[in-house]
């Protein structure tokens, strides 16, 4: 999920930006958004500096609609935006050189590997404050391996079926009726008779088809040996690996030829084309839709169930946030009164004006409006279980380099056994966590 | 026959020359001298050695890139032995750099060196070739990735000539493993031949007209001129065209990582040395040692070829 939103292609110069200039742009590059200049009326401000991956432009109006809402309520926010690849590539030297007070981060294996590491400062203090204004799974969701909390939870999104209602009705397929994986397979059935490809997934990036693993992990074999399996207590060559990978066979016959050769976009806009019926994504599969009367076209349902015992009781709903650098020590008052703000609902509807479709983590936020956004609240309040994604989930130098390229693998026709086999040797090869 | 001749007396002259230089000197040439020798030497070994060495002494530890020095723990040669016998990654990229150079070695230079000796011939709208064949040199790497995406993709012209563009039955060239290299090789090669071609136009350019007329009196035809006489008396540009393509093909990287980030197929050395040092991976240990294996299959080749050549010059 590293790259998700700047997936598409990577220059020379941001391969070289990302070798060379690295922790230095980082520090020293940053746009200063806050009026730094005029002394005046910073005085008595409080001064906290913020990176931040979202580059975005989308995202990034997010954030200058927060500072500036910051600012109002006596903070001096410097906000350093990094593009979104350099920082997730460089977040090990960047924290641990002279990292901004606060950046941003994910809930999650991730955050805790941090915590770990002693490059963040613990904001347990902040917690006892805040808690009120989250339910206990956020509270849980930004816990360190040490009892302590490292994370502020901001916004998130959900993963499921995206689907077109047109595409749907003209099938003659409701979507409501798919429940079992024998439903599904014959809802495929149905849109491959109509020419149709039912199922559109790109996997060029590597962690798209992460994703749908998951899903299906947790649907076959349940959430807990789900998180067993990420965090590396169960061990792949586990025969329960071999059944998620038999099940997530029987849908290659529905799938486009070119997996491989398509980004998480390039899949979507096959569901935007009509040309595919179907996509298992996270909500940002929506930003492709340009046009509000397509927008208004798109649904989602959730995966469907696989063994009756864990029916649908799980989702995949990634946790965006923010964390305290270790850095931050020097500058702690302000930096834990900033992240007080930002765990409030006034940095939740400061950033609802600029993107009304944004699901927030803070429970004192109204319900959205906008139907696609509610239908994604329904889909996880009914979940008993929340994972964040496979590469939030566990090790970094696993799943990064390792686990996709298995996929890939297993993607273009590998044999499933080898690969566990291979998966297996190669996590009892990395350093010890 | 005169030009022969003068060259004998110019070296004959230069010998006893040479002999003398090392009394000349005086004390602020040595100055002088040891500080344009030396300036560079010790930049050198700071820059170039120092960090090399380096390398290799990390790639026998683990380590995360996180903490100070006191976080590195030597592990012996386990990172090598790992690497040889269970990264999946590692055969099929020694596999594709020792393709790349094969293919660069055996087609895509022997071309460009062709290329040359027609177009040096002047033939009508010489120019004209000249410049078609260095432009896909010209052309940045992310225009390169958008015409042949337009090529070989899926509902691209490939597939429109062959009649299926079907998201579903369609041939997917950049997607399947087993055929993606090749393509990368065909785009390689479109770059590489064109320069080639210019570095050897620019050697040929250079070479004394009276040799191609002496060969032509003493009835040679063009090939044969070329192949005896011209090509030897270009040794200097085989040196730097034979360097430069096995350089080529063993950094190769770019290309792939504008492609699919250089996995499924097109895994390269280079690009696993990328993925695993600056990637959120960091595994500092790994990728030193894979960038250490890399080090020695480039410079091996090359050290062995030059000690060759600069052999018989002696």
């Amino acid at each position: 999920m590293s790259d998700m939103f700047t997936e598409e292609g990577v220059s020379r110069r941001s391969v070289l930006k990302g070798t060379v200039a690295g922790a230095g742009a980082l520090a020293a590059g940053g746009l200063v958004s806050a009026g730094t200049a005029s002394s005046a009326d910073a005085a008595g401000a409080k001064k906290v500096s913020v990176g931040s991956n979202q580059s975005d432009p989308a995202a990034r109006k997010n954030d200058l609609a927060w500072v500036a809402a910051a600012k109002t309520a006596g903070f001096d926010v410097k906000l350093n935006t990094v593009d979104h690849n350099t920082f997730q590539n460089q977040i090990n030297s960047y924290l641990q050189g002279t990292p901004d007070d606060i950046f941003t981060w994910f809930a999650g294996y991730r955050m805790q590997f941090f915590a770990k590491k002693g490059l963040a400062t613990s904001i347990s203090d902040v917690w006892k404050k805040i808690a009120p204004n989250f339910s206990a799974g956020y509270k849980n969701a930004s816990t360190g391996l040490d009892g302590k909390q490292y994370f502020i939870p901001t916004t998130w999104y959900p993963w499921a079926i995206m689907y077109r209602k047109s595409v749907f009705k003209t099938a003659g397929v409701d979507p409501a009726t798919i429940v079992t994986w024998a439903d599904f397979i014959n809802a495929c059935k149905t849109f491959q008779s109509k020419g149709i490809t039912p199922v559109a997934l790109g996997d060029k990036g590597g962690w798209e088809a992460m994703g749908t693993f998951d899903f299906i992990n947790f649907r076959t074999n349940g959430f807990k040996f789900h998180m067993d399996l990420t965090a590396g207590r169960a061990k792949w060559t586990d025969p329960r690996v071999q059944k998620t990978f038999a099940n997530w066979a029987t849908m290659f016959p529905y799938q486009n030829n070119n997996v491989l050769d398509l980004a998480w976009d390039g899949a979507a806009q096959l569901v935007l084309q009509k040309k595919a019926a179907m996509q298992v994504m996270g909500a940002f599969h929506a930003s492709i839709y340009t046009d509000p009367a397509d927008l208004a076209d798109l649904a989602l349902f959730a995966f469907p169930e696989i063994t009756p015992a864990y029916g649908r009781e799980a989702v995949e709903a990634p946790i965006d946030g923010y964390m305290l650098s270790k850095h931050a020590s020097k500058n702690l008052a302000n930096a834990k009164s900033l992240a007080e703000f930002i765990s409030s609902d006034k940095y939740g509807k400061a950033v609802l004006a600029v993107a009304p479709t944004a699901l927030f983590a803070n429970n004192k936020m109204p319900k959205p409006s906008d139907p696609f956004a509610l239908s994604q609240v329904n889909l996880v309040n009914g979940c008993k279980y929340i994972a964040q994604f496979f590469d939030r989930d566990s090790r970094p130098d696993f799943a990064g380099t390792i686990f996709q390229s298995a996929l890939q693998k297993f993607l273009g026709g590998g044999d499933p056994k080898a690969i566990a086999t291979d998966l297996q040797q190669q996590w009892d090869a990395l350093p010890p966590a | 026959m005169t030009s022969s001749t003068s060259t004998k007396t110019a070296a004959a002259e230069a010998t006893p020359r040479r002999r003398r230089r090392g009394h000349n000197f005086t004390t602020t040439d040595r100055a002088v001298l040891s500080g344009l020798v030396g300036g560079p030497t010790i930049l050198h070994i700071l820059l170039v050695w120092i960090p090399a060495l380096c390398t290799v002494a990390l790639s026998f530890t683990y380590w995360d890139g996180i903490g100070g020095l006191n976080e590195i723990h030597w592990v012996g040669l386990k990172n090598y032995q790992q690497i040889f016998t269970i990264y999946q990654d590692f055969k099929p990229a020694v596999r594709n750099n020792v393709l790349w150079l094969g293919f660069f070695a055996i087609i895509a230079t022997p071309l460009g060196v062709i290329l040359a000796y027609y177009i040096d011939k002047e033939l009508k709208g010489t120019k004209f070739f000249q410049t078609a064949f260095y432009l896909p040199m010209v052309l940045s790497l992310a225009v390169t990735g958008i015409v042949w995406d337009y090529i070989f993709r899926t509902n691209g012209f490939v597939n429109s000539v062959m009649g299926n563009t079907d998201a579903q039955t369609a041939v997917s060239w950049f997607g399947d493993p087993h055929k993606n290299i090749w393509i990368v090789l065909i785009i390689a090669s479109w770059r590489h031949i064109g320069y080639v071609m210019l570095l050897y136009l620019a050697g040929m350019k250079s070479v004394d007209p009276s040799l191609h007329e002496a060969a032509a009196i003493d009835g040679a035809t063009s090939w044969y001129t070329f192949r005896k006489v011209i090509f030897p008396s270009l040794r200097p540009v085989n040196v730097i065209i034979i360097v430069i393509t096995v350089i080529d093909s063993l950094r190769a990287f770019d290309l792939v990582y504008i492609i699919n980030r250089g996995r499924n197929g097109l895994q390269l050395l280079g690009v696993l040395v990328y993925d695993n040092i600056f990637g959120e991976a960091t595994r500092i240990g790994w990728g030193s040692a894979l960038a250490t294996i890399l080090f020695a299959l480039s410079i091996i080749p090359i050290m062995l070829y030059l000690y060759q050549t600069f052999k018989k010059d002696k």
